[in-house]
């Protein structure tokens, strides 16, 4: 199993954002998490990957407690994560934020790699989310699609064997969403990646994932493969009153 | 013939008696500036000594206006490193530089130590006052962390006015050893100026090696985005502490230099906010794009001080702030950013203050 959380509870202030969650992940598997608006995803995501701290309940990758570790530790270990909102540094050129991920990764200290060994590395990485010819613009000044792949491509340079995308389609054109879908599911192939991946709406990811698990106001409520999860009526109640149908 | 000149890919390439060819680049950014910029700091004395008589400044006003230039530079350059290396607003760098210059102050009185020695006691001791406060960059950011680092200095204070007998409060600690013994007073000042401008470029020399280096990229991740920082594999906690503690170390350094130049040392004097002001100043009027604007700023703030003071008095801080002002106003960038303007893909960290508490 790669990724075991018991039990996890997470609060802020009054809200209880994760309430009781449970959940297993095994090697190889591509998980789906859905969930309305607020009913916990993100955080969830910010709790396995260090983000935040648990209120309770435990968290065990790879068979490794990791619920006191830092996130960089977390890291080296084989978490890396995108961010709903693409948190990338703004000043710097998309070569460069996918080097510190390599500079910070486990195998930069363990080979002694050099700095501009770990940029041509990075080059790699950019060129395969077809981002290479973008490799000396400024963060600030690429679009929403590109920051999305360049997202995936500072995560995949920490070398992770566990990856969890947070609404990478959202805000996002149909084609520009079918191709990050196409190149998730790429990924997954050629780097044997367990993924969890986090939508708003499970449409879209409908296809590409063997089994979902679906969260309503800090619980989850039901998990299975995609076409008996969008049957249950639980799930349906959960959606009701959202413009976007499952 | 026997000199050619030729212009080619904007170069000029000197040919004497076709045997020897000189090229020289034309557009500024490609000369070796940081020489230029080291030589031109270098010969400055020079320059003052070559000055005509009769200015409302004499040369030893300025030669020791000078001297005050390189001690706010190097507390300016540690502070600016600081604050990339903590994404952190230090708010009491001058409680630093005190701290340094009652070590080096009570130790040469009370134990007979020497310059030297008091040099790496200075360094020591101060760095150890900031690892013990070091935890503050992990705990608070923000307004908190400037809240809590500008009280620092006032606490300085009482301690200094609590035990009169050991600091002397603001009749400060006489007769201390001189930097060095010489005979002339301008000897004094120009000998004292370049041991100050030794440590400041050993200092920059040492930052600027930093900065080229994998440290310096992960200080810059960590100075745009510490969480950011932390998700991909930096060990933030860790880099932060180690660069507060050594930072606070330097301070201490430019109050040993204090309070040997001066032959006594009132802390009370500098911890005035003047100090604080002039450093701080530096970064501002530098800019934040990096270390060297802290040297630009630190020489324009002090020199401004004393070329007004000939002509308004008191008034000078106030001169200052109108200088600053306006600089705020005609350079955002600072006295650096104009240097820096063409190369800004060019990834250096710059100073940047997380508003985020
Ligand atoms: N840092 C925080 N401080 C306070 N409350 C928070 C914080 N982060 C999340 N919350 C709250 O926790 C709840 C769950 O938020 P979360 O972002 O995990 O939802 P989500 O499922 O990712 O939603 P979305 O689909 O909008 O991304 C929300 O009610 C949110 O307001
Ligand atoms: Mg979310």
């Amino acid at each position: 199993m790669v990724l075991h959380a018991n039990n996890l509870v997470k609060r802020f202030g009054g809200i209880v954002a994760v309430n009781n969650v449970s959940l297993k992940i095994n090697g190889g598997e591509v998980v789906g998490l859905i969930g309305p608006n607020g009913s916990g995803k993100t955080t969830l995501i910010n709790l396995v990957s260090g983000f935040y701290k648990p209120d309770g309940g435990r968290i065990v990758f790879e068979g490794i407690d990791i619920t006191k570790k830092e996130p960089y530790e977390r890291v080296k270990l084989g978490i890396a994560r995108t961010f709903q909102i693409p948190r990338l540094i703004s000043n710097m050129t998309a070569l460069q934020n996918v080097a510190y991920a390599i500079v910070g990764s486990k195998r930069f200290r363990e080979k002694k790699m050099t700095l501009e060994e770990a940029l041509s590395e990075a080059i790699y990485y950019l060129d395969i989310v077809g981002l290479l010819r973008k490799r000396d613009v400024l963060v600030k000044d690429l679009p929403l699609y590109e920051q999305r792949l360049l997202e995936l491509a500072r995560a995949l340079a920490t070398n992770p064997r566990f990856i969890m995308v947070d609404e990478v389609m959202a805000g996002l054109n149909p084609v520009e969403a079918d191709n990050v879908a196409k190149l998730v599911q790429r990924l997954r192939e050629e780097f044997k990646l367990t993924i969890l991946w986090v939508e708003h709406v499970l449409r879209i990811i409908m296809r590409s994932v063997e089994r979902v698990l679906v969260m309503n106001e800090g619980k989850i409520i039901a998990e299975g493969p995609p076409h008996e999860v969008v049957k249950n009526p639980v799930v349906v109640k959960a959606y009701i009153g959202e413009e976007v149908v499952l | 013939m026997v000199i050619r000149v030729e212009a080619r890919r904007g170069r000029l390439i000197i040919h004497v008696l076709n045997k020897w060819r000189f090229a020289w680049n034309v557009e500024p950014r490609y000369w070796r500036n940081p020489l230029i910029a080291a030589i031109l700091w270098i010969c400055l004395p020079l320059l003052i000594l070559l000055m005509p008589r009769g200015l409302p400044i004499g040369p030893t006003t300025l030669l020791s206006a000078l001297f005050l230039a390189n001690v706010v530079s190097i507390s300016a350059i540690a502070h600016a490193f600081q604050t990339i290396g903590t994404g952190r607003l230090n708010f009491g760098p001058n409680f630093f530089v005190v701290v340094g210059g009652y070590v080096a102050a009570l130790l040469n009185k009370n134990y007979g130590l020497g310059p030297a020695l008091t040099f790496l006691a200075a360094f020591g001791i101060t760095a150890l006052v900031g690892l013990a406060l070091s935890p503050l960059t992990i705990i608070s950011r923000g307004l908190y962390f400037t809240l809590i680092t500008m009280i620092l200095p006032f606490i300085m204070h009482e301690l200094v006015y609590w035990r009169v007998d050991i600091f002397g409060a603001e009749t400060g600690i006489p007769g201390i050893t001189r930097l060095i013994a010489v005979e002339s007073i301008t000897d004094y000042y120009i000998i004292c100026f370049y041991i100050s401008l030794a440590i400041a470029l050993t200092l920059l020399f040492i930052v600027d090696k930093i900065f080229r280096s994998r440290w310096g990229f992960m200080l810059g991740v960590i100075n745009e985005d510490e969480d950011v920082a932390a998700s991909f594999g930096i060990e933030t906690k860790k880099i932060k502490v180690t660069i507060f503690t050594l930072t606070s170390g330097v301070m201490g350094i430019s109050g040993w230099l204090i309070a040997h130049y001066y032959g006594s040392f009132a802390g009370t004097l500098w911890l005035d906010p003047w100090l604080l002001i002039f450093i701080l100043l530096s970064s501002v009027i530098g800019g934040k794009s990096a270390i060297y604007g802290s040297v630009l700023g630190a020489y324009f703030v002090v020199l401004a001080r004393d070329m007004l003071r000939p002509f308004i008095g008191g008034l000078a801080l106030l001169g200052l702030y109108a200088v600053l002002l306006a600089a705020l106003y005609l350079l955002p960038e600072g006295l650096w950013g104009l240097y820096r303007k063409p190369r800004y893909r060019e990834y250096v960290p710059r100073i940047y203050v997380r508003r985020k508490l």
